[in-house]
């Protein structure tokens, strides 16, 4: 079952040039989908319209069916996203960040402390849930945002290089997560730098250069016998 | 080489004003913003210079134009003051650049310098209308000399250097009492308001000074006001002799103390500027936090919550969005205790108005202050770089501008209901008069609110270096003050003369009709806008 489809979908900043040319890709149930390029390449523009943050003219976004640009709101229901650089509500506390979003998906008061307490206890952040955010390093803002993906139970975990900030545990942790999450029938979809990360973790990866998907696949097939980092190189070098 | 102050400063002018926008961005919709902005302000300019020129031609018909020296340097004065220390906590302390500055082969008195001059070029447009205005009118009604139109000019860009400097040493005294607590920001807000009414209750104060006098008549009492203001503020005395006496001596008076003064000033501030900052961006962590039971809200209270913290937890939010409802508090206890023909005599400057005659205009008295200044107008711009949370979610724009609109409401409407209680009492006003005001005072909470929102939605800036850019800076708090200063004004005067034609309660009644239709009408824009 397709969770994420993306169609033919590019974006003009008016710069003459196009931040996201004619892609096209999809993410099925179960699938941890890499998505792999240079700074600039287009990934953040492509995560953004994605979930429904930045606006587009060109193409169709589909999420379980639903169309981002008609039924953005049935869309995002089902779609968790934390971006690169997490700026979260910086005057409130860890605890009133999360009760804010569990507030936004209805979660139950009961249901919402369990899984604050679980996700919390894993990533080790209980006791600073007090604390205000603007207190918090990168990374513990980063645990923080995570959690609250967590929380409601997406069936799609749209994430932009989430590897960055974290603490050795809490990037084990958040890999456990993600398979967890895959295995329970949702799927996740992410931009990453660590071409090793990507290597282990991803089924299915896309390469994406000048806004353009150069590769996609899964990633046996895509690599053979040989590493995602030379299959990369490869590929960018061939686009020249 | 370049002075790294300078430096500093073109660059932090340059990233600020907008121009970098209009000159390398490619998408029109910012340019536009950017654009609306401009001309947002220039209104508000055009606004005062008409204000200025309209005081000095009153100031010749009472036979007094010599006063508008004086006056100019009273409103360059006052308005710079106010501005500076509105803006020292974010401009001068506590700014998001901090880091990145102090990196920088910096002085710490550089740093401080430099953002002071930065807030010097901020506040110069209203200095040049204010000054340039009244010189116009002044040299039309008083047929002025070049010398007079050249010490004008110099003047007044020297005049806002010495009430900066106080407003910036004030902040200072402030921020670094303040950085000496625990609850730090809890302090810095109770001193700011109290310097706020200070600021306002000036005005009484130097009127009690002429009560006292046995003073009543008005020109005299004019003319009186601006010699004591020559006689103690001395920087506007000098001012006045350079001007109305061709005295030299206090032209070079005014240039050297406050080149003297900013220099002393900002090395004593420099010296202790490093430990001021650490102290007032050091962020406590308690990290002592149990898992406790945990309630749910409806999606409008939540959203509501979000904002009631976002305002407690700004010094500039709080101090510049709550003093109309901090000052309706003060004028609320105050009645309580002082008879309200006093007030009534204190604040028309004894014209012939009773307490009856101005019992229809009391839900617009009161909203004056409470609709100052709406957390709505800047409610959306404030989320900034928090946007993407917002767009992210599942839920409706409406229901997250509806959330802000809330806040606003509860926000205000104690306020409004428990000073229109008060006064209605004091003002000797019927039951069902008191229960239409109140009725009133809800439609006219529901007005600032949704109009305000009405001027961000039209306006928002998420793109901003500092938070005072959109809460004191922001075309659509420029637009509101503009739109809702020039009703409200108009309503308390009109209202008076209306309900003596055709009745007290027929005109609140009518009044109620006419906010709810605006309120309806400001509703129907905010749900149908597309953000």
């Amino acid at each position: 079952m397709k969770v994420l489809e993306i169609n033919n979908y590019t974006k003009d900043y008016g710069a003459g040039k196009k931040a996201a040319d004619n892609v096209t890709l999809s993410v099925e149930s179960g699938d941890i989908f890499g998505f792999i390029g240079h700074n600039g390449a287009g990934k953040s523009t492509t995560i953004r319209a994605v979930v429904g943050v930045l606006e587009f003219e060109e193409g169709e976004i589909l999420v379980n069916g639903h169309s981002v640009k008609t039924e953005p709101i049935e869309c995002k229901k089902d779609i968790a996203y934390i971006p690169d650089n997490p700026d979260l509500y910086e005057h409130l506390t860890g605890i009133q960040y999360l009760n804010f979003i569990a507030d936004v998906f209805g979660i139950d008061a009961v249901e919402r402390e369990k899984l604050i307490k679980e996700y919390a206890d894993e990533f080790e952040i209980t006791s600073a849930l007090g604390d205000m955010i603007s207190s918090y390093s990168h990374g513990m803002k980063q645990k923080v945002a995570l959690i609250s993906a967590f929380i409601h139970k997406p069936k799609l975990l749209v994430l932009d290089e989430p590897f960055v900030g974290l603490d050795p545990k809490a990037s084990i942790v958040l890999k456990k997560m993600m398979k967890k999450l895959c295995e329970e029938g949702g799927a996740v979809f992410f931009s990453t730098h660590v071409l090793d990360v990507a290597q282990k973790l991803c089924n299915k990866i896309a390469i994406i250069k000048e806004g353009k998907i150069i590769t996609t696949g899964n990633m046996d097939e895509l690599l053979g016998d040989k590493s995602l980092e030379d299959v990369f190189m490869e590929v960018v070098e061939n686009e020249k | 080489m370049k002075s790294r102050s300078l430096i500093l400063l073109k660059n932090l002018l340059r990233s600020t004003s907008g121009i970098n926008v209009l000159r390398y961005e490619k998408d029109s919709k910012k340019k536009n913003r950017v654009i609306g902005g401009y001309a947002g302000v220039f209104v508000l300019y055009a606004m005062l210079m008409a204000y200025c020129i309209l005081t000095v031609i009153g100031y010749k018909q009472i036979g007094i134009a010599e006063a508008s020296v004086v006056m100019c340097g009273v409103l360059i004065s006052v308005t710079t003051f106010i501005f500076t220390f509105l803006k020292t906590n974010g401009y001068l302390f506590a700014f998001k650049d901090y880091d990145m500055l102090m990196a920088l082969p910096f002085k710490p008195s550089e740093v401080a310098g430099t953002k002071f001059l930065y807030m010097y070029f901020k506040n110069l447009p209203w200095v040049i209308s204010i000054s340039l205005s009244m010189m116009i009118g002044y040299m039309i009604t008083v047929k002025a000399t070049f010398y007079v139109f050249m010490m004008w000019i110099i003047l007044s860009l020297l005049l806002p250097v010495i009430p900066m400097i106080i407003a910036s040493a004030i902040g200072a005294l402030i921020a670094a009492a303040g950085s000496k607590f625990r609850h730090k920001q809890l302090i810095q807000i109770i001193l700011t308001f109290a310097v706020i009414f200070l600021a306002f209750a000036s005005r009484f104060i130097i009127e009690s000074i002429f009560k006292e006098n046995k003073v009543a008549d008005v020109l005299t009492q004019m003319s009186a006001t601006t010699g004591l203001i020559s006689k103690y503020v001395v920087t506007v005395s000098w001012f006045n002799k350079a001007i109305s006496e061709t005295d030299i001596l206090a032209a070079l008076l005014l240039a050297v103390s406050s080149v003297l003064l900013f220099i002393l000033v900002f090395s004593i501030v420099g010296r202790s500027y490093r430990k001021i900052n650490s102290s007032l961006m050091a962020g406590t962590s308690k990290k002592n936090f149990k898992m406790t039971s945990q309630k749910k809200m409806s999606l409008i209270n939540t959203i509501a919550y979000k904002e009631f913290k976002r305002f407690t937890g700004s010094t500039l939010y709080i101090t510049n969005m709550g003093t109309g409802e901090v000052l309706t508090l003060i004028a609320t206890i105050a009645l309580l205790f002082v008879d309200p023909d006093v007030i009534i005599e204190g604040l028309t400057n004894g014209a012939p108005l009773t307490k009856a005659m101005l019992m229809p205009s009391i839900p617009f008295i009161i909203y004056f202050l409470v609709g100052m200044m709406p957390t709505t107008a800047a409610s959306v711009s404030l989320e900034g770089k928090n946007w993407w949370i917002i767009k992210s979610l599942p839920i409706n724009m409406k229901d997250v501008i509806l959330g802000k609109v809330a806040f606003n409401m509860y926000l205000s409407l104690p306020f409004m209901v428990i000073a229109t209680i008060v006064m209605s009492i004091r003002f000797r006003v019927g039951m069902i008069s008191t229960i239409l005001f109140l009725i009133l005072g809800i439609a006219l909470c529901g007005f600032s609110s949704l109009l305000g929102m009405v001027m961000n939605l039209a306006h928002p800036s998420f793109e901003w270096e500092n938070e005072i850019d959109v809460i004191k800076k922001g075309a659509s708090v420029g637009l509101y003050m503009l739109i809702n200063m020039t009703l409200t004004c108009i309503l308390v005067v009109a209202v008076v003369p209306l309900a003596g034609l055709i009745g007290s309660v027929n005109i609140s009644c009518i009044m109620i009709l006419f906010f709810a239709l605006l309120d309806f009408i400001c509703y129907k824009l905010i749900v149908n806008k597309k953000l």
